[in-house]
């Protein structure tokens, strides 16, 4: 017990341990960290008039920051479904870093959703037991517990796996949870495409396919953000990732990537041949309406991006090199970004339900307590890395000094 | 301090932390079925009551009597509606303004806006108002969705807020097909401005000024949105001046409407003039095919 107190203390003080880069991606985490607190301060003292949010948009980007990183989280199951159920082993050896990822990408969500509130003193409200969930109606409180949920399984998964490999045991005790894991990183997208899909206030969002959608564009962007984040663990950390397995992902995005642009051209047909009254916020999104046209170049823009990356990905098993695998990577996470992001949120709002046309742009305060947002992020992987790489690279075993 | 009194004094702050938690919480909780019903909601308003019907009186008379009857009724006899003439609506905009002197509504927050639609080409154009307060639906799309069931249908009809328990989520006004939430986002009429002449230079307002923090008395109580108090940060909606129906008082927007058009009352009372509209006119509501059962009427 000593040795392993000691042995915990040694991968926590990894965490401090680094070179000149370490320090100064840490310390430039956490001027980010502290400009979004301060920007967030500037909002909760004077209400939400300091953000672009208004009546006819009443969501905006901290909600699609949110949207965008459930998908995220979700994607995990990737590399949980071929590492545990198919022993594919190159995935096997890096599915830590997935739930790493999973439960870094819940926690900014759970930010993301807060620094939403109006009264985020209340927050417990929706908890159960102690608050007052509205349960099973709310689709928000289902979201709170799936998310909860989520990051709890992924928890738990992670510290005992990895304390298992410290230890030199076995881990296949875990295996029931892991494979509860699959269906609720589909339940954590789906509950939140639910969120959207079930106002019929809101016909943009009220279509059937919305959460196949979100899951498709989830199975992109996720793995296409861990190509690159393994990457450069690989480079910075030494440590062992084969090429085989971030192939493999990329295989995986070509079909996914597939399946996502064709849901959205089955959007796109329903909405534009039976052109009702409903066409307004796809028409606002792709080509402006009534000249008003913000969103227009960046949906394009996504569009662009997500095509052209299907391409490349789909020629991706004859490339020699990983260069344009990474920025076939990039275009995707932009594209799905945007689309996912900006592309689903706002156009919901616009028309607003008494046909008013409020043009969303975030503002400063915004778009800095989202980049402390993703700070933090960053941080919690980051220092949840450091602490796990001495073990998963076997120089911290129970029973054996360190070197 | 020895061990002993060490303990004690723990337990001491210990409990009386407890306590007071509890309180706290207790008095946060108020569940949504908590309505009070029965003989006590009744009120006797007899001043108004006993007023005889005369010839070409003011239909603010008439509906000032069926008030009265209505409030001598427990809660759960009552419902609330609300039925608006659009023939005889001018645009004035009279209720959007007598709603927000009346609930000291801050910028951005309008509980009864009187939209415009013009319609046809020139020549042949047409212009019609539409005042939209909240429909108080009898299947409001906006209470399942609540989170925190800080919302909910009273006895009497109204869709309530509870602005002591909503977290300001916004997901109820995404949810209204009407528009009839808003979110109180914390703005102030003078904000920015210059707050007496004489500061007008040197001391621009950085806040508001005194008289935006009153307390208005929306449900029957006090709220001031002084240092972020509710309900700023949350939403709010029409609620058909229900502390002034406490008082024996028509909702604000029927009392200022020049052209009359807005008319008010208790649908279970066969005698009352909102039952007569309803009957005899070709009243409609706004997006049936949304079946949410309005209770505002359009004629």
């Amino acid at each position: 017990m000593k040795q392993k107190i000691r042995h915990f203390r040694i991968a926590a003080a990894e965490v401090v341990k680094g070179g000149k880069l370490y320090y100064a991606w840490v310390s430039f985490l956490l001027l980010m960290i502290a400009v979004g607190i301060y920007a967030y301060t500037v909002q909760a003292r004077n209400g939400f008039i300091v953000t672009g949010i208004r009546d006819q948009v009443s969501w905006g980007f901290y909600i699609s920051n949110f949207t965008f990183l459930v998908g995220v989280a979700a994607a995990a199951v990737l590399l949980v479904l071929p590492a545990y159920l198919y022993h594919f082993k190159p995935i096997k050896e890096i599915a830590f870093l997935g739930e790493m990822m999973a439960i870094t990408a819940i926690c900014m969500c759970i930010m993301f959703v807060t620094a939403d509130l109006g009264h985020p003193e209340r927050v417990w409200h929706m908890l159960p037991f102690i608050g007052r969930p509205n349960f099973p109606s709310s689709m928000l409180t289902w979201d709170v517990i799936v998310l909860n949920g989520y990051l709890i399984i992924n928890a738990v998964i992670f510290f005992y796996v990895l304390y298992k490999i410290y230890a030199g045991e076995d881990y296949s005790s875990i295996f029931p949870l892991i494979i509860l894991s699959i269906p609720w990183a589909i339940s954590i997208h789906t509950v939140t495409a639910f969120l959207y899909n079930g106002l019929s206030a809101r016909p943009f969002w009220n279509a059937s396919i919305l959460a196949p959608r979100f899951l498709a564009s989830a199975f992109c962007s996720g793995p296409a953000l861990m190509i690159l984040v393994f990457q450069l663990v690989r480079k910075l950390t030494k440590t062992n990732i084969e090429n085989a397995a971030i192939l493999k992902l990329s295989e995986l995005i070509a079909y996914t990537m597939g399946v996502n642009i064709f849901l959205l051209g089955c959007e796109v047909f329903k909405e534009m041949y039976t052109d009702n009254v409903h066409l307004a916020p796809l028409k606002y999104l792709y080509v402006g309406l009534h000249g008003h046209s913000n969103l227009t170049p960046w949906i394009w823009l996504a569009t662009t991006l997500n095509v052209s990356s299907f391409f490349i990905f789909l020629s991706s098993r004859y490339m020699k090199g990983l260069t344009l695998v990474n920025i076939a990577c990039g275009m995707t996470i932009i594209g799905v970004y945007i689309e996912k992001g900006f592309g689903l949120v706002i156009p919901g709002f616009t028309p607003d339900t008494l046909g008013e046309i409020y043009e969303y742009v975030p503002t400063r305060v915004e778009v800095m307590v989202a980049l402390g947002i993703w700070a933090a992020g960053a941080l919690i992987y980051t220092l949840l890395l450091k602490f796990t790489l001495p073990i998963y690279r076997g120089e911290l075993r129970h029973n054996k000094s360190p070197d | 301090m020895n061990r002993r009194e060490f303990v004690r004094a723990g337990a001491l702050v210990g409990v009386s932390a407890l306590a007071s938690a509890s309180v706290v919480i207790k008095d946060r909780i108020i569940t949504s079925d908590k309505d009070t019903t029965g003989k006590e909601t009744a009120r006797n308003l007899k001043i108004r009551a006993v007023e005889k019907a005369s010839e070409n009186e003011d239909i603010l008379i008439r509906m000032q009597r069926d008030l009265a009857r209505a409030m001598a009724k427990p809660v759960e006899s009552r419902r609330w509606i609300m039925v608006i003439d659009q023939r005889k609506c001018v645009g004035c905009s009279a209720c959007t303004i007598g709603c927000v002197a009346e609930n000291k509504l801050p910028p951005g927050v309008v509980y009864r806006p009187v939209i415009s639609e013009e319609s046809g080409q020139y020549p042949n154009t047409k212009l019609v108002f539409t005042p939209r307060p909240c429909m108080q639906c009898s299947k409001p799309p906006c209470v399942p969705v609540c989170p925190v069931k800080a919302t909910w249908k009273r006895p009497d009809g109204v869709v309530a807020i509870d602005y002591d328990a909503c977290i300001g989520c916004r997901y109820c006004i995404a949810a209204c097909p009407y528009g009839a939430r808003t979110s109180d986002f914390g703005e102030y009429y003078s904000k920015g401005t210059a707050f007496g002449a004489g500061e007008a230079k040197e001391n621009p307002l950085v806040g508001s000024s005194p008289y935006e923090e009153k307390p208005n008395f929306e449900y029957g109580k006090s709220w001031s949105r002084a240092n972020h108090g509710s309900p700023m940060g949350n939403a709010r909606k029409c609620h058909f001046c229900l502390h002034r129906l406490e008082a024996g008082q028509l909702p604000t927007c029927v009392t200022t409407c020049i052209g009359r058009a807005t008319y008010f009352g208790d649908a279970n009372d066969p005698d009352s003039l909102v039952v007569e509209m309803v009957a005899k006119n070709n009243v409609r509501a706004l997006l049936p095919h949304k079946e949410t059962e309005p209770n505002v009427f359009y004629i």
